[in-house]
Order: structure tokens, then C-alpha cells, then sequence
């Protein structure tokens, strides 16, 4: 799906928790995140310091679709 | 580590009054084992049938396997840190019950128990359909939460296993093998010209009922580890998981492992069998990245020249698989990977989820997407409705006629990662 879209003219963001198969199937923008069962939520967290997560991931993914990129990048900042 | 391991052939099994083993038929006491595993206050009912080679009997949905086994001499017994304490295991002598099984079923607990047929098209696809086996039907109290419904299920075919595998106590085995590797100076010193070869032996981790034990670790909460081989002849490995039932080890399975049982005939001969090297595959990437980095080093402080990985089930398991065999591969030590694939109803989709060049030595058990007709039989142990919702199976898959069509990625041991099974490609 990454690549379709991209191949339409679209930047793309993948946000995943496993990154190797991320970059072997060959998205450029990618945001690592929490876990396979959760990848955009951690169930630990109190429902606050879960929604800072998650506010904190989605900017990073924004932040990535602003970046200009040459290659596969990953946004682990 | 040195383990003896007796070998009684059994023939038949039936009820009797007495749980013994008489020329070759085993006898089981029927209501002496339910009354046993009736004692959970997790579980409702508990039935048990027995269901032979070629008989017209469907078993589903099936949660786990257990060959019954039990410790004749030396330290601890069978399955540590669940039914027996926690000593180590492997070495002395310990006694199987050979062609019989116990095999566990009732109400589907996740959506990845398995089909075993007892005869048809099915039955070349599961081991069990050639072991003669007694079937413990078990239903949970209502309300049970799944987790607590997998641990009832999951100590039950322990326990079961380990009364019936005590019948096999006094009787003189059929054949007596004997397994040993010494410790890693003497082994290196012993065959010095042979090739250093570790086992590395993932266990599936991903928690919400995917989980596997180890000496009665949930091993997602371990770092990797090392193994005697014999130490999984015992019971140290258990398994506690709702994967696909095609490539989900059971517990049978890794009692019965053909990797390691496999590397042992070979041992002193084509190669030196360091040991085992035992991972998980959890579920995120700081716990792949940590568990591959660990067995990578470990790999290599053993001193090995080769290592073969097996994985087990599929999906971002595959992503463990692929960063194991580079970090190996990296240290310059050869790898050769067990896998099965999931290319498609047509086999023309990519295999695994992940994949390197270095990933260039593999073993494949088969295509789990690959589609079965299974026709009705005469007897249904356990229920037949799960079809539809268990891996492999879709809305539809089971038709009034009492007929099911599945991937065969829902029938028990299938595509077995650890090569417990016989499926052959061939080139025309």
C-alpha cells in the first residue's frame, strides 16, 4: 500500500513497529512505534501519559511527511 | 548430559480397569483420570475418548498434543515448573510411551486451534493421525476469562500425560537409545576435525495466548539462553500458544523435535552438536533487536561453525528469523533456516514477511495457504462450528454435510517448522 500510494505522487508515513520488514519491502518514511498488539497505544500507561504518546507519535510522523528525504529514512529521533 | 531414553511400542490402546501397559497395549482408567482432571475448578466437564489410526473420527478444535513420558531414573520428572519442581532434567533415563498421544480439545479458546482427521485427505497432513490417542474433552466454567481457559487446558494435558506416561514406569522398553553431549571443551576436544554446529530454537512469544514456557518461563520474559539438548526430551519446553495450528509446535513437538534429535544421530559423526541456543520472538522491535544481538553473541561464543534456526509460526516472527540468520551469518558462521510459507491459495505470493540475501540455505515445511477438502467423517470429537473462525478456516468453510474446506494451515502440525511432517517438493 506504501508503495502504491507513492507511486501515485502521495508522501507517504509508514508507521510500524517492526522496522525491517519496513525497509525490505521499501517504504522511505518510516516512524518506528510501540508494539505489535498496540502499535499507536501502550495499555501500561495511565490514559494520560498514553495520550501524550500518542500525540508525540503522530508529530513525528507529520514532522516526517515535512522532511525531505533522499532514501530510506527512519525517524527514531 | 547424558539421557537414556526407553522406547515402549505401543499397539492399541483401550479402557481397563487398571492404567497399565500389558504386551504392547496400553490400558487407560477412565474414570481414575477424569476424576484427576476433574479436580480444576476452571473446568465444567471433562470427557475422554480415544480415537485410533483410520477410524472415520474428526478431533477439533484441537489445542495441544502431549506424548506421555515419564522420569525412570535420575534427576526431577517430566515438564518442570509445572507438574513436576523445578530441578534440571535431561540426564537418566526416561521412558515413552511410543504411538500414543494425548491430545486436548474443547471449546476454541482463541481462533488458532487445529483439526487432526483420524483417516481421509486430512490425516497425510497431521502426525496424529497415526498415533493411537486418548482425546480429553474439556469445557470451562462460565465466565472464564481466555487466559486463565488456556492455562486450565494447557495443565490439563500435562497432567494427563503424566498419569498415563507413569504406566509406562516398570515395562522394559522395546529399545533403548541413548543421547549425549558433553560439556563445551570436552565436546570441541572430543571431535576436534568435525564441523561446530548450535541449534537455535525460537519459541513463539508474542503474549495474548501465543506464548511458550521454559522450565515454567513465560519465555518472552527471558533473554536467550542455553540448552542441553536432552534437556527438551524432558518437558523443559511446553507449549502454551494459539498460533496456526500447521506450524505451532506442540508440546509432542518439541518432546519429538527432529532438529535436535536429527543433529544427535549425526553427532561424532558428520558434526560436533554444541547445543542449544533458546530465543523468543516478542513483540517489539527493542526485544527482537535485544534477543537477535544476544543470539548472535552466543552463536558465536560457542565457538560454532554452523548454526541452524528454526522459527516458529509466521508473520513478524519471520522478522526474528531473518535478523537471527544475519547477525549469525555477519559473524561469519553459516546458517540454515526452517520455515513455512504463506505464498498465497496459488503459491506465487512472496513467502515470508522479511527476507535477506543472506538468508540464502533454506528449509521451507510447506505452504500453510494451500487449500484442503476435508469430507465429512462419521464421528466428531469436540465441535465441529469453529471452522469457520479458526486460522486457515473462512465463513463458509464448514458445510451442513459436516464437510470442511480450510487452508491447511488449520490442521495440527501441518507445516511443522521443526519438520515434523512429510510434505515433499518436487520438480517436474
Amino acid at each position: 500500500m506504501v508503495k502504491e500510494i507513492e507511486r501515485a505522487g502521495i508522501p507517504v508515513v509508514h508507521m510500524c513497529t517492526v522496522v525491517p520488514i519496513s525497509l525490505t519491502v521499501g517504504a522511505n518514511r518510516i516512524v518506528p512505534t510501540v508494539a505489535i498488539p498496540y502499535p499507536l497505544g501502550n495499555p501500561k500507561l495511565s490514559g494520560e501519559d498514553e495520550k501524550k504518546l500518542r500525540r508525540e507519535l503522530v508529530q513525528n510522523a507529520l514532522e516526517a511527511l515535512k522532511t525531505e528525504v533522499h532514501g530510506q529514512t527512519v525517524f527514531d529521533n | 548430559m547424558r539421557l537414556e531414553l526407553g522406547n515402549i511400542r505401543i499397539e492399541d490402546v483401550k479402557f481397563g480397569s487398571k492404567t497399565e501397559v500389558k504386551n504392547h497395549t496400553l490400558y487407560v482408567n477412565k474414570e481414575e483420570l477424569i476424576t484427576l482432571l476433574s479436580e480444576d475448578e476452571r473446568l465444567a466437564s471433562v470427557s475422554i475418548e480415544l480415537a485410533h489410526p483410520g477410524e472415520s473420527i474428526r478431533i477439533m478444535p484441537v489445542k495441544d498434543v502431549i506424548e506421555p513420558r515419564v522420569k525412570v531414573d535420575g534427576p526431577g520428572g517430566l515438564f518442570p515448573g509445572f507438574i513436576s519442581k523445578l530441578d534440571q532434567v535431561g540426564s537418566g533415563r526416561t521412558h515413552v510411551l511410543k504411538g500414543t498421544a494425548v491430545v486436548t480439545a474443547g471449546q476454541v479458546v482463541g481462533f488458532q486451534e487445529g483439526i487432526i482427521d483420524m483417516t481421509g485427505p486430512g490425516a497425510d497432513y497431521t502426525p496424529f493421525a497415526h498415533t493411537h490417542n486418548i482425546v480429553i474433552v474439556a469445557d470451562p466454567v462460565e465466565g472464564l476469562k481466555q487466559h486463565a481457559h488456556e492455562a486450565a487446558l494447557r495443565n490439563l494435558g500435562l497432567k494427563a500425560a503424566t498419569y498415563i506416561g507413569e504406566a509406562g514406569k516398570n515395562v522394559e522398553p522395546d529399545e533403548i537409545k541413548t543421547y549425549e553431549v558433553l560439556p563445551l571443551f570436552e565436546n570441541a576436544a572430543k571431535y576436534p576435525n568435525l564441523p561446530k554446529v548450535v541449534y537455535v530454537y525460537m519459541l513463539q512469544s508474542q503474549g495474548l495466548l501465543h506464548d511458550t514456557y521454559y522450565y515454567g518461563i513465560d519465555v518472552k520474559q527471558m533473554v536467550p539462553t542455553l540448552m542441553y539438548p536432552t534437556e527438551v526430551m524432558d518437558g523443559a519446553i511446553i507449549s502454551g500458544n494459539c498460533v496456526s495450528a500447521c506450524d505451532k509446535n506442540t508440546t509432542y513437538h518439541h518432546l519429538n523435535s527432529p532438529v535436535i534429535y536429527d543433529l544427535m544421530e549425526k553427532h561424532g559423526k558428520e558434526i560436533c552438536f554444541l547445543g542449544c541456543v533458546v530465543t523468543n520472538e516478542n513483540v517489539t522491535l527493542g526485544d527482537k533487536q535485544r534477543s537477535s544481538n544476544m543470539v548472535a553473541k552466543l552463536v558465536e561464543f560457542l565457538g560454532a561453525d554452523g548454526a541452524i534456526i528454526s522459527e516458529e509460526g509466521f508473520g513478524n516472527p519471520d522478522a526474528d528469523l531473518i535478523m537471527n540468520c544475519v547477525k549469525v551469518e555477519k559473524k561469519g558462521i553459516k546458517t540454515v533456516l526452517v520455515t513455512d510459507e504463506y505464498a498465497g491459495r496459488d503459491g506465487a505470493s512472496q513467502s515470508l514477511a522479511d527476507a535477506d540475501q543472506l538468508a540464502n540455505a533454506v528449509v521451507t515445511a510447506g505452504n500453510a495457504n494451500e487449500v484442503i477438502y476435508l469430507p465429512p467423517m462419521e464421528k466428531l470429537i469436540g465441535y465441529a462450528q469453529p471452522a469457520d473462525i479458526i486460522a486457515g478456516g473462512f465463513d463458509g468453510s464448514l458445510q451442513p454435510d459436516g464437510s470442511i474446506t480450510v487452508e491447511i494451515q488449520a490442521i495440527t502440525g501441518a507445516t511443522n517448522e521443526l519438520g515434523y511432517n512429510k510434505m515433499t517438493a518436487r520438480g517436474y
